[in-house]
């Protein structure tokens, strides 16, 4: 799907310059160091309340920012990547505590599993574009999701549970802390964001936006277009089964529900709400879709009625998202 | 060898023939133009030949080796570049990252997750080149969807010349521009490499006698006369059928 099927112009899409303004990248810099501070030293001052959003909060945003690598840079929208989440989380119960393997070795083999899984399907799912697209990969969620509603050995329905949290004792602490645990999301967030961000300036990053921008065009350029679109089909998979290794590692849990296609819609809504195309887009729009949902929760029971009417408010009013608007506005400010 | 070698190319969408048994070959270096009316199979014949398209029966060599159909990558790859009739660039980034990503396609780093694009400075410098091959190295930082559409155009064959081909292919290069522009534009083609061979594709008749040394003129997919400008010009088929007394 392009960018014009998300209801924008691609024109609306953020130019992708070599270099930028000292003063930019100065401000830039500040705001960066000041949010990282905040970020950092949040334990310290924040409820456990405010912290357990804040973990949330952090798995969503790697969970959206792995959507992200195919909506905003590779310009597919795939209602389908939740059932990386799930396979992420499956993975690493089966791992740890169906197999009994240390963290260190599930992990791993849990991501490779999972990007395999995935390159197997996208062969199939790149070859098509748009609505197809979508479809195709919403179809694999739900029936990954059926399998997993019917398999015994992962418990059905009921899921798989006693999911430890990583073995910190070494380092004379332990993960069941909230503020150690706090710490170790961010820490492998941050690790996943840096990750993207590389990817995403790479070359091969490029060539995704250029995929985006124009796929005809990119392959008279002498480019293998479904080799690119399989590549970051698969990475995007690995994130996403990242977020799922630490979801299941948060809740002590995992289960067929972490792979329905109302969680890839909910990432594919961070990453609008926060801005595509942007990196830090995906959690900026996990953060207020987080927040935004649990006050609502507070004060209605029928919070998703008005989450409903503040998303289409956001689309209306932050066309670009979040971010896209920010920059935009700042750019016609200088 | 030939550059280009066409031996009875067919082309039918369902009951209709868009080309009809075209026989077509194009030495190295030669500017070569296709001409004809509007339905004639010119750009049929650019999509076929790039292998967007495959043909109906007929092969396409170029430099003696079959074109693999459903492949353009590999067709570029082979040293056949195209631009486009329409144009086709990527549209809300940088003229500079245009050319950088076209460039980067013939780079080993093109695969590569972990290196940052501008650590490839052979790469920026080729994309630079382009630039200024085409006259653009004034607008590098400039989005493409703030040049003027003479700017594109240029653009479009500022692009089709990083792959470093050896046969430029031209889809209506001057369509829509204004007579400066096109002037422009000529003095730009004529100014490439001489080794170059060029097909182009046009129908301002005023492009094609400044380009091209050799003609092909098409009606309704069938080939009509192969010839000089001169040839071309005072041939009667060709005033009746396409040119017009003006150009006689």
């Amino acid at each position: 799907m392009s960018a014009e099927s998300l209801g924008r112009k691609e024109s609306e899409f953020q130019p992708l310059k070599l270099s930028t303004s000292p003063d930019s990248r100065r401000v830039s810099a500040a705001l960066f160091v000041l949010t990282g501070a905040v970020i950092c030293a949040l334990p310290s001052f924040a409820s456990g309340y405010a912290m357990t959003l804040a973990i949330e909060v952090m798995i969503a945003g790697v969970f959206a920012s792995g959507i992200n690598l195919l909506i905003g840079y590779a310009g597919l929208v795939s209602l389908g990547q939740a059932m990386f989440l799930g396979l992420g989380g499956y993975g690493i119960a089966i791992g740890t505590a169906l197999l009994g393997w240390p963290l260190w070795v599930s992990a791993p083999i849990t991501l490779v599993v999972v990007a395999m899984i995935a390159a197997a399907i996208g062969a199939i799912c790149t070859r098509t574009r748009g609505v197809e697209f979508l479809l195709i990969t919403l179809a694999f969620s739900q029936m990954f999701c059926g399998a997993a509603i019917k398999l015994r050995w992962t418990n059905g329905s009921d899921g798989m549970s006693g999911i430890p949290r990583p073995d910190l004792s070494r380092l004379g602490l332990s993960a069941d802390s909230p503020a150690v645990f706090y710490y170790y999301i961010l820490t492998v967030s941050a690790l996943a964001l840096l990750l993207l961000w590389r990817i995403v300036n790479s070359p091969f990053g490029s060539v995704l936006i250029g995929i985006r921008e124009n796929e005809r065009r990119v392959m008279s350029m002498g480019y293998a277009v479904a080799n690119y679109k399989l590549g970051a089909f698969a990475l995007s998979a690995a994130f996403c089964a990242v977020a799922g290794i630490l979801q299941a590692q948060y809740t002590y849990f995992v289960n067929p529900d972490s792979m329905s296609w109302q969680v890839s819609g909910e990432g594919v809504l961070m990453v609008i709400i926060g801005g595509a195309n942007v990196i830090l887009g995906p959690f900026i729009g996990a953060a207020v879709f987080v927040i935004v949902k649990q006050a609502l929760s507070l004060i209605t029971d029928e919070y998703n009625l008005f989450f409903g009417i503040f998303f289409m408010l956001v689309v209306a009013f932050f066309r670009g998202g979040i971010l896209g608007t920010l920059r935009t506005l700042i750019g016609k400010w200088r | 060898m030939s550059a280009l070698e066409i031996p009875n190319l067919r082309k039918a969408f369902g009951g209709l023939e868009v080309i009809a048994n075209l026989n077509l070959t194009v030495p190295d270096g030669e500017r070569h133009a296709v001409i004809g009316p509007n339905g004639a199979g010119k750009t049929t014949l650019f999509n076929l030949i790039t292998g967007w398209q495959p043909p109906t029966s007929g092969e396409i060599r170029i430099h003696g080796v079959p074109v693999r159909q459903g492949r353009p990558d590999l067709v570029t790859r082979g040293g056949l570049s195209r631009s486009f009739q329409k144009n086709m660039l990527l549209e809300s980034i940088t003229v500079l990252e245009n050319l950088r990503i076209a460039c980067q396609a013939f780079h080993p780093s093109r695969h590569s997750l972990l290196r940052s694009r501008t650590e490839f400075a052979d790469v920026i410098r080729k994309a630079r080149r382009a630039a200024e091959q085409m006259h653009l190295d004034t607008c590098l930082d400039r989005n493409v969807n703030e040049l003027s559409y003479g700017q594109k155009r240029q653009l479009e064959v500022a692009v089709a010349l990083c792959a470093e081909p050896k046969i430029l292919l031209m889809d209506e290069p001057a369509a829509g521009t204004s007579p400066d522009e096109r002037a422009n534009l000529v003095k730009l083609i004529n100014d490439l490499s001489p080794d170059l061979t060029i097909v182009l594709v046009e129908h301002d008749m005023d492009v094609v006698f400044a380009i091209c040394d050799v003609i092909t003129v098409l009606s309704y997919g069938k080939l009509l006369v192969t010839g000089t400008k001169d040839e071309i010009q005072s041939n009667p088929q060709v005033i009746e059928a396409y040119l017009g007394q003006h150009h006689a």
